[in-house]
């Protein structure tokens, strides 16, 4: 039994248009409802569709007895996102050089290690990082929030090192002999080359900085350095919920996942590009 | 097939070549990686082997130098009834969320697979809880499974085929199930894009061949598909490993804080709850210890790592 062909192609439009629509529903739901006037969203059936619009929701996130999101918290958690990613690249993308393409003795040991690292569990080495920081004197600072997470670059040296292990080795050779040294190579050849890479490294890491919960939950404590995912914690813990204005907890959950859905959807092709090595569209 | 965690590993256990010119770059080499060395040696390598060696002290941070105990924190964790909950709750956690999405992703993987007019835009809606955090998600999520006052979209729409919905968050029997879906959701995307690329490799004439050898549906599935992608379900399933052992802290520390009645106190928030929660270092050490070993096993005992290397 076979249908025609067409019909079978219509089908698979809709349910892979359905199902996709199933699975960003929860966003479709947060937005629509970050819109909805506090009454709508009480009642019963569960609505989905805003009767008016009330974009007032968004201005008493931000300010009044309703505030949400402090202006702080949002550039704290601007602050250690550049600084882990951008620190994070220059190790990575010079490490990743020196594991592709230097010859030194230790250098399947070096990759391993990144390598290892991958697989150990972020709340196992929490504690002993903590007593680090701490004995620096780093608790509550900028330092200690951004250099343990940037010091994370077992995923991306490997990132660069794959892409550049790829890069013809006659470009360094002639570079060797026409007397350039590593950091010259780095700066001329690797960097403009490795673009690609860079853009799949930012993409990923910058999600997965600006998601970041755990660490500066520990390291942050004081409340000065908070970032809007502990912002989004104390209003997703039941409680406080009965104090802010469901609306108000929805536009606020909207404001802070936004940024990352423009980065992400702008870099997608990248974000995929360096998860799988390939040219998926 | 060249992602940078597979091809890494590889690299790791095959040796390179030495170089036909035969140069040494100790030096430049030493200086130019330091940076990224030194970091990672104070943040990964030091905290890796000093929480080792504080799993045998006790420690409260404000208070002197750590005091060795020897194995005490080991023997306190053997006769601690709630570790053994927190691993079985781990490991049911693990298992009722890592076996779906490995399915589930390539179920809808094989879905998008087609091309049509707008079949990018219908690809970035399966990849829109990516962008999500663990924490916002918490929100989203506390409100779909609302049961009362008024029940929110889940339970509305169960309710209408006549069922009594549960309170997912606040039962014991549901709530490791419903933070799991939330896990499922938000690791469905990465795995999904994982599967799709390992499908693309697949060309279509194979799949046209065996259609006009007279391969249905499903004999296609069996014997050109999943031979065809199955290389990608060792790192699929590492990839949903660390994120269900990772993100289940966000999740329950927002959500149940371990309840009700312990049902969601994972190994991880067990970890916590010891170390920030009771400022007991050594035993959250020492816990940390058998979480490793807990996801050691987990690898070892389903030969992962191994798979994705001798592929």
């Amino acid at each position: 039994m076979m249908l025609p062909r067409g019909l079978r192609r219509a089908l698979r439009i809709f349910f892979a248009t359905g199902i996709g629509l199933m699975m960003a529903a929860p966003l479709f739901y947060i937005v629509a409802g970050s819109l909805m006037s506090n009454e709508q969203l009480s009642i019963q059936p569960p609505q989905v569709i805003p009767d008016s619009l009330h974009f007032g929701n968004y201005s008493d996130a931000f300010s009044g007895l309703t505030q949400v999101i402090q202006l702080r918290s949002f550039m704290n958690s601007i602050i250690f996102t550049v600084g882990v990613v951008g620190l994070q690249w220059m190790l990575c993308v010079s490490g990743g050089l020196v594991v592709a393409k230097m010859r030194f003795r230790s250098r399947n040991l070096i990759t391993a290690l990144f390598a290892i690292s991958l697989f150990i569990p972020v709340i196992t080495t929490l504690i002993p990082t903590f007593i680090v920081v701490y004995e620096f004197g780093l608790i509550n600072s900028y330092p200690g929030l951004i250099l343990p997470i940037a010091a994370q670059t077992g995923f991306g040296t490997l990132l660069f090192r794959q892409y550049i292990s790829q890069m013809p080795e006659e470009l360094f050779d002639a570079a060797r002999i026409d007397g350039a040294n590593w950091w010259r190579i780095l700066r001329t050849i690797v960097l403009p080359l490795a673009r690609p890479a860079t853009a799949a490294y930012v993409a990923i890491s910058v999600l997965t900085a600006w998601n970041m919960y755990l660490w500066p939950l520990v390291a942050a404590e004081g409340g000065s350095l908070q970032v809007l995912t502990q912002t989004l914690a104390v209003i997703g813990t039941s409680g406080q919920g009965q104090i802010t204005p469901q609306n108000v907890i929805f536009a606020s959950v909207v404001i802070v996942t936004l940024p990352m859905l423009i980065v992400f959807l702008a870099v997608q092709p990248a974000f995929v590009r360096g998860l799988t090595g390939s040219g998926v569209e | 097939m060249s992602d940078p965690l597979s091809a890494s590993i590889d690299a790791a256990v095959v040796p390179v070549a030495r170089s036909r010119s035969g140069r040494r770059d100790g030096r430049a080499a030493a200086l130019l990686i330091a940076p990224n060395l030194i970091l990672f040696s104070v943040f990964i390598v030091v905290p890796v082997v000093g929480g080792l060696l504080l799993s045998f002290t006790t420690w409260n941070i404000t208070n002197g130098w750590p005091k060795w105990v020897g194995l005490d924190n080991y023997r306190r964790m053997h006769d601690d009834p709630l570790v053994w909950e927190s691993v079985k709750t781990t490991v049911k956690f693990i298992l009722m969320g890592v076996v779906p999405t490995v399915f589930l992703a390539l179920g809808l993987a094989m879905l998008i697979n087609f091309k049509f007019r707008f079949i990018g835009a219908v690809r970035s809606l399966y990849l829109v809880p990516a962008a999500m955090s663990f924490a916002a998600s918490a929100v989203v999520w506390r409100y779909l499974y609302l049961n009362g006052p008024g029940f929110g979209v889940i339970n509305y729409v169960i309710s209408k085929f006549g069922v009594t919905p549960p309170d997912w968050l606040a039962s014991t029997d549901w709530s490791l199930l419903a933070l799991d879906i939330i896990t499922i959701w938000l690791t469905l995307p990465i795995a999904t894009v994982l599967y799709l690329a390992a499908l693309q490799r697949i060309p279509d004439s194979t799949i046209e061949a065996a259609t006009l050898d007279g391969a249905g549906p499903l004999q296609r599935a069996r014997h050109i598909i999943w031979p065809g992608v199955s290389y990608m379900t060792p790192l699929v399933a590492i990839i949903a490993l660390l994120s269900f052992t990772n993100g289940s802290f966000d999740l329950v520390n927002i959500l149940t804080k371990g309840g009700p009645l312990y049902a969601t106190q994972t190994l991880i928030y067990y970890i916590y709850v010891n170390g920030f929660g009771y400022g007991l270092f050594g035993y959250a050490a020492a816990l940390s210890v058998l979480q490793i070993l807990l996801i050691g096993g987990i690898l070892f005992s389903l030969r992962l790592v191994g798979r994705l290397v001798n592929r």
